[in-house]
């Protein structure tokens, strides 16, 4: 779980991360006001699954889908990349062509979340095993 | 109403007590076998709401009128910051607003203002708040989003130009990490235009404490943060002591997941500090309590919000009084700034404007002095003008219409909220107290025990949403879908653009060595510890960037460590 930009709101992250932990998920959680470089750093050192990030401040186009930019330079394409915040309708194409697989919007329970990552790691492992 | 209370003789309210009692077993839970009680009926204090309250709750609370409540203007300030209040002038009708860079932004003000806003506060956007200048690769994405870039006194100027301070009853903005850097630029521009400090009044919430804790604007480590948020205090008493440099705030706390009860006493805690190490430096608490205001919240239960506000002027009295030994009623009086909320919803937006209008309502019935309101599209970004206008023309309802204001503190009496008035100061007081023995303020953050407080708060909040236990119209009855509509706000493109090329002309353009001289003068009061604002004027009037000022202190007292608990 990561706050990306110089927006300190992050109790929606906090929520969230503790909802996953109880789900049963390992959690990290980044602290407020990361840069993209720092929560790309973070992601692979601690070989995560999923980033999650929040943001509220309005600066996701110039900063989400450059977190999707390093992971890939760093080749870690398979690093799940989701987010959530104050997310206009019209902005959520573009941050999925980015590479970002799913856009949580207010109102989202921390269940369906937990849900979804689960769904989405699951998939994506299914995939790499019939590569093998 | 104690036993020696002359309302009430102790046989009348032995008399109450029993019959209080045979009503709640004889007749309400009779009733209740037939049709229990909807839920559970928990507010997000914690306390649970009685099914009635009477004169025996309030025996029970060991509640006393003279104590307890009193009169408005007078020790303990339950019912009233003045004798007045509301009678003689609704409270200030006052307006956060800011964005994209100052020129756009100074059009919305005097908008602002034609509608009728007396009071403007100025929201920062999020570089200026951090210390970063607008092209510093922190900025990225950031440039006039949540508020209007400011990287010098330039924009500062364009902000306010055709704007004399004086034409509003205050000016100012939230500035809780650069408190010194805002509180000269309010002083600077206010000469240029001619006016002298006791002509106009400058607000500032410079309460770098709670930054730690929640909304997370803070530069660098918590201490030497407060000691420069009490300089511009210091300063102020002396050359303008009618200016209000600081104002305590738990709003974030709040939402952040304090609670209003335990964000009350975190804030409190903040002010502890704050007015400690004002008395350290040998200035008479009667000099700088008056320049102190507070900013409560409590946005989920109506009645609860009216009790915080009345519970929490009732403790600052015996805080100022009992350990301070403030005789001034100003020192004693607490004004209270409040932003008017709802639990807005991105479900159906014009709902909030109902929201927003009971939450302001609640502040205005509990005695706020200062009012904002929030406009029903700010959960989504910046507000447009046709939601500011609704949010001004609700506040001034409140003011004029409904005889809302006729009368002061027109819920003192009222079973329900004097008990839970009672409960909140007693709540708050012990917190305070358990914060001292914790080792205050600072220890509260560095501990993480402030974190864990509201960490817990808002696991519980979420459980209590999700379960269904908090009812919430378009989220869990009859839920609909989250929509942030494609009609909110947008900035202008070119906005970063054109401050970009704003700064990097005044940086051609300035006296280069003495913004030079001026920030050196910074990098000594960082070592020395003298008062910042004598150097920080100094390096703003010459036209020194946010950036560069922060920068010196980063340098100096080092940059924060972002807490990672959950």
């Amino acid at each position: 779980m990561a706050k990306v930009g110089l927006d300190g709101h992050d109790v929606g992250a906090r929520v969230i991360a503790r909802g996953l932990l109880e789900a049963g998920m390992e959690v990290i959680y980044t602290g407020i006001r990361r840069t993209p470089e720092q929560i790309v750093r973070v992601a692979i050192d601690e070989d995560v699954d999923v980033v999650g990030i929040s943001i509220l401040s309005g600066a996701h186009m110039a900063l989400i889908p450059r977190v999707k930019n390093l992971m890939n330079e760093a080749g870690a394409q398979d690093i799940i990349l989701v987010c959530g915040g104050v997310i206009p309708q019209e902005d959520i194409p573009e941050l999925q062509a980015s590479g970002v697989s799913q856009v949580f919007l207010s109102g989202t329970t921390v269940a369906d979340i937990a849900k979804y990552v689960q769904f989405a790691v699951d998939t994506r492992n299914q995939k790499s095993d019939a590569l093998k | 109403m104690k036993h020696e209370s002359p309302a009430m003789s102790p046989a009348q309210v032995n008399e109450i007590e029993a019959e209080h009692a045979r009503w709640i077993e004889q007749v309400y839970e009779p009733a209740l076998e037939r049709t229990p009680e909807r839920r559970a009926f928990e507010v997000d204090i914690g306390e649970r709401i009685e099914p009635l309250y009477s004169p025996a709750t309030l025996v029970k609370a060991g509640f006393d009128f003279s104590k307890d409540v009193g009169f408005p203007g007078e020790y303990p300030f339950t019912r009233g910051d003045s004798a007045t209040m509301f009678r003689t002038e609704p409270f200030v009708i006052s307006a956060y607003s800011g964005y994209g860079e100052a020129t756009d932004c100074n059009r919305r003000f005097k908008k602002l203002i034609e509608l009728g806003a007396e009071q403007i506060l100025v929201a920062l956007d999020l570089p200026t708040q951090c210390g970063y200048d607008s092209d510093d690769l922190m900025s990225t994405g950031e440039v006039g989003k949540v508020g209007v870039s400011i990287d010098t006194l330039a924009d500062m100027e364009l902000l306010f130009e055709g704007i004399p301070f004086n034409s509003v009853k205050r000016v100012g903005t939230l500035g809780n990490s650069i408190g010194p850097i805002v509180l000269a630029m309010y002083a600077i521009v206010g000469e240029k235009q001619g006016l002298a400090p006791a002509d106009y009044v400058v607000n500032l919430q410079n309460d770098p404490l709670k930054e730690y804790l929640a909304r997370g604007t803070q530069i660098i480590p918590a201490a030497p943060a407060a000691k420069i948020a009490v300089d511009p205090v210091e300063w102020c008493a002396t050359h303008a002591p009618n200016w209000s440099p600081i104002t305590v705030c738990y709003n974030h706390l709040n939402a952040g997941g304090a609670g209003s009860t335990w964000g009350a006493a975190l804030a409190l805690g903040n002010a502890i500090h704050y007015l400690d190490l004002l008395v350290a430096r040998g200035i008479p608490i009667d000099s700088v309590a008056p320049l102190f205001h507070m900013f409560p919240d409590e946005r989920h239960d109506f009645f609860v919000s009216v009790a915080n506000l009345r519970a929490l002027r009732k403790v600052w009295a015996r805080l100022l009084s009992e350990r301070y030994g403030a005789t001034d009623l100003r020192s004693l009086a607490l004004k209270t700034t409040v932003y008017g909320h709802g639990q807005e919803t991105l479900q159906e937006p014009l709902n909030n404007i109902v929201r927003i209008g009971f939450g302001t309502l609640a502040y205005v019935l509990g005695g706020a002095s200062y009012v904002y309101i929030a406009s029903h599209d700010e959960a989504v970004g910046t507000p447009t003008e046709e939601t500011v206008k609704v949010a001004t023309r609700t506040q001034q309802i409140i003011a004029h219409e409904h005889g809302f204001t006729d009368t002061i503190d027109p819920l003192g009496g009222s079973y329900f909220v004097e008990t839970l008035t009672k409960k909140t100061a007693d709540d708050m007081w012990q917190h305070i107290e358990r914060i001292d023995a914790i080792g205050g303020a600072l220890r509260v953050i560095d501990s993480g025990f402030g974190r864990d407080v509201m960490n817990r708060g808002a696991q519980k909040r979420q459980q209590r949403l999700d379960r269904g236990d908090r009812p919430w119209v378009t989220v869990n009855i009859h839920p609909q879908v989250p929509n942030v509509p494609n009609t909110a706000f947008r900035l202008d493109p070119t906005t970063t653009e054109r401050q970009h090329s704003r700064t990097a002309k005044i940086r051609r353009e300035r006296d280069n060595a003495h913004v030079q001289h001026a920030l050196d003068t910074i990098d000594r009061a960082c070592v020395s510890g003298e008062n910042m604002m004598g150097p920080v004027m100094e390096a703003v009037r010459a036209y020194a960037t946010v950036g560069e000022i922060a920068e010196r202190w980063r340098r100096h007292f080092g940059s924060f460590e972002p807490a990672t608990s959950f």
